[in-house]
């Protein structure tokens, strides 16, 4: 009996020891799952503007004091070099769970079904009306949203206040035979001739599509577009007129007629922030730049003028948005950080501290433009401005950067300098390379 | 060989049969009896081998298939289309003009390299106490990262203030656009990789030069000849294999000429794409840009074939010039 009591006890002894010892393994197991499941949620983002890197990093700062099960891993590159990575990495399953790409690579994923239309309750925030119409259109494809705005590319006109005023010109050019007198008096050279400042700043060497993306700065105002769409959903160029050739001319009057600018001399932000030019066509990020750079720059910013009086204000609009990718494991993790990173406080931050104007509404751009006085162009541009953007094809970017091939020959060709013959037929030449273009891509039509 | 065959199988069995035709074959290629030896040396070289299929050939292949392929990275559908990439290509004016711009820039690269590194070697074949130094200098080209070098270069292009253009002005010579202007970028391009491979041509020359056995141009010197004599009939004839490879390994590199190319025509302040296109960039566009990896496959088959042609033509050459001086 004592055995079998004392039997029975040592059974309930070692089973109570197992049970205890599987409970505590059970537990500790159980704590460390919960721990790492706590911790499991990476979120990996991928950036084509390195510039954006400390703003996402400050967001996931903001996120992570509500979910602090969430961490964030940034990848960022030039926004070429992303094109590519996202462009191999989206199809084979590698991409990260969030990335920003511009709307030419976004389409190519959407056909492929590479990306999934937006959630519902996603969508809904999107037409919420915290976005424009035009944004929330751009969005759209066949009905189904895809992906949030993030920010947005308008160019306008930066103009060098000191050198205006020290050549004895009152105020930003009004129209494009303003902007060419006022170069006129802006542009410097020493005494054997060279050009030491030019009055204005185009884009006119290298190569890559932001050379045609320049161009048309000038082509829409005069009255071109790169492309038209027919009533059948086809496309044809749109500058083979008398807009294209009077956008080409005045490159060419730019650079060899009126020699106001030149390939040799300083272009771009870098020119502009270091008073090595008087006027420039860019986008926002361009004040964030003259801060590191030149913080003391005397500089306005107006819109890129009419072409003459009569001519409306264009102004290029470029939309930017952020997805989440199809495959990723953690989309519902990734469409709530996503939702976070687009509201208003945010949508300020962005501005604030990359220079890229946000592309929500209904932000309070007072602190902003109290400290910056120079963004107000860019968040509360003119109501009278007519808006142009880029087609959402995914053969755009090919039509841009083989037009971009040709132009910066054009502009120095002297054939082409007061031979109004030869720029049509220049003109005819890049009409033909965008029309074979659309050949080639089954797009192409004219009714 | 059947006689043979059926001779040295006793039992007959098709195994043996094809042991002793691997003998056989062995026996007829290499010395007798050291089959063993040979199939030693392919198994040791297996793992290699296997890598560089993999690596190398695997890729190679993969490019061939895929050119004849409508291959677009994103789109999942990739249809076959025969030769219809290879049509267009002969339609292509950017192929075409890439093409003209490579045999430019190959031709001057390769020409001018030999050329500067032949006298070079020679003068640093002489054992001064600054050969060495000279030898380092002429070769850290070589070792230098193609990027930062080509931004410095950039650099030492500007029109403005690049190093360049002031020690010209110090003679006189007014300010080249060595980038900007579409005449001259290519050349600017040229002058840049000449400085980057006549290091390596010349370190190459000067071991050939240091093997050629000194009782040759001794014995020359006896018979009366000068030094350009010496050089003439004796140093170069014997440096004919290495030029032989410095022309060939000159040739390929500069074909693949890309990364100076892209650096140089990266900003608003650099070489007009068009007047540097060369295949590889136009390759890279076409891959990586228009993500059309059929079509630029079909360029890279091109290039390959280019490259091979050239290669054999070089060997040819240089074999009936060995022939006819034999």
């Amino acid at each position: 009996m004592r055995t079998r009591k004392s039997k029975s006890v040592g059974i309930d002894r070692r089973a109570a020891l197992k049970v205890a010892a599987g409970a505590g393994i059970a537990a500790a197991a159980g704590m460390a799952f919960s721990k790492r499941a706590r911790a499991a949620t990476t979120l990996n983002i991928w950036t084509g503007y390195p510039e954006l890197v400390p703003y996402y990093k400050s967001v996931a700062e903001a996120y992570a004091k509500t979910k602090p099960d969430v961490t964030v891993n940034l990848l960022s590159s030039s926004l070429r070099e992303m094109e590519q990575k996202l462009s191999a990495a989206i199809p084979t399953g590698t991409g990260p769970d969030i990335f920003d790409i511009g709307s030419g690579i976004a389409i190519k994923f959407i056909d492929a079904k590479l990306l999934d239309p937006n959630p519902a309750d996603v969508e809904t925030y999107l037409k919420s009306g915290a976005w424009n119409k035009f944004t929330v259109d751009w969005f759209t494809q066949g009905g189904k949203t895809y992906g949030l705005p993030l920010l947005e590319g308008r160019a306008q006109m930066f103009w060098n206040r000191a050198m205006f005023k020290e050549a004895g010109i009152a105020d930003a050019p009004k129209t494009f035979g303003e902007i060419m007198e006022s170069a006129k008096k802006l542009t410097k050279f020493d005494a054997t001739g060279k050009m030491t400042r030019s009055g204005i700043s185009m884009r006119l060497s290298g190569q890559g599509s932001g050379i045609t993306e320049k161009f048309r700065f000038v082509l829409e105002p005069a009255g071109g577009t790169l492309l038209v769409k027919t009533a059948s959903g086809k496309y044809h160029n749109g500058f083979d007129n008398d807009a294209g050739r009077k956008a080409l001319q005045f490159y060419v009057d730019v650079v060899q007629k009126d020699k106001v600018d030149d390939p040799k001399v300083p272009h771009d932000a870098d020119a502009f922030a270091n008073g090595h030019t008087a006027m420039l066509f860019r986008e926002a990020w361009v004040i964030g730049e003259i801060k590191k750079k030149n913080p003391n720059l005397d500089y306005g910013v107006a819109p890129i003028p009419r072409w003459d009086a009569s001519g409306p204000v264009k102004g290029i609009i470029q939309p930017w948005g952020v997805h989440v990718n199809g495959r990723s494991k953690q989309k519902e993790a990734s469409w709530d950080f996503l939702k976070f990173l687009t509201q208003p406080a945010n949508a300020f931050q962005i501005t604030n501290m990359t220079g890229w104007v946000s592309a929500r509404e209904g932000v309070d751009w007072g602190p902003l433009l109290k400290q910056t006085p120079q963004f107000e162009v860019f968040v509360k541009p003119p109501k009278d401005i007519v808006l142009f953007s880029d087609p959402i094809l995914p053969f755009w970017d090919e039509i841009q950067t083989r037009i971009a091939d040709r132009l910066p020959g054009m502009f120095i060709d002297p054939a082409l300098n007061g031979n109004p013959a030869k720029v049509a037929e220049a003109i005819k030449s890049l009409a033909t390379i965008c029309d074979n273009v659309l050949k080639q891509a089954g797009a192409y039509g004219t009714a | 060989m059947v006689g043979r065959l059926s001779g040295a199988s006793p039992d007959g069995t098709r195994r043996n049969a094809l042991v002793e035709a691997v003998r056989y074959w062995a026996d007829e290629h290499f010395s007798r009896g050291n089959w063993r030896l040979v199939l030693f040396c392919f198994i040791v070289l297996a793992p290699v081998l296997a890598l560089f299929g993999y690596v190398r050939m695997g890729p190679i292949i993969s490019s061939v298939i895929l050119s004849f392929h409508k291959w677009d990275l994103i789109n999942p559908i990739k249809p076959f289309i025969g030769w219809a990439n290879y049509a267009e290509l002969l339609e292509d004016e950017n192929f075409w003009l890439s093409l003209k711009n490579t045999a430019i820039y190959a031709l001057l690269t390769v020409a001018m390299s030999t050329l500067l590194a032949v006298p070079l070697a020679v003068f640093l074949a002489a054992k001064t106490k600054l050969s060495v130094v000279y030898q380092t200098i002429y070769f850290l080209p070589v070792i230098t990262p193609m990027v930062p070098m080509s931004i410095a270069w950039k650099w030492i292009y500007d029109y403005n203030h690049g190093i360049l253009n002031y020690v010209l002005s110090l003679v006189g010579i007014p300010s080249v656009a060595w980038l900007t202007d579409p005449g001259i970028a290519l050349y600017a391009l040229v002058i840049m990789g000449v400085w980057k491979v006549i290091g390596y041509n010349m370190i190459l020359l000067l071991v050939g030069i240091r093997n050629i056995p000194s009782t040759y141009t001794e014995a020359a010197a006896i018979d009366g000849a000068d030094g350009f004599q010496r050089f003439r009939y004796v140093t170069l004839p014997l440096l004919k294999p290495i030029l032989l490879y410095v022309l060939v390994t000159s040739s390929i590199n500069a074909f693949n000429v890309f990364t100076q190319v892209y650096v140089m025509t990266l900003g608003s302040q650099s070489a007009p794409g068009q007047a540097v296109r060369v295949l590889v960039f136009d390759i890279y566009q076409n891959a990586f840009q228009y993500f059309r990896f059929g079509y630029a496959s079909s360029e890279a088959v091109m290039l390959t074939l280019i490259v091979l042609g050239f290669t054999l033509i070089q060997f040819r050459v240089a074999r009936n010039k060995e022939g006819q001086d034999g």
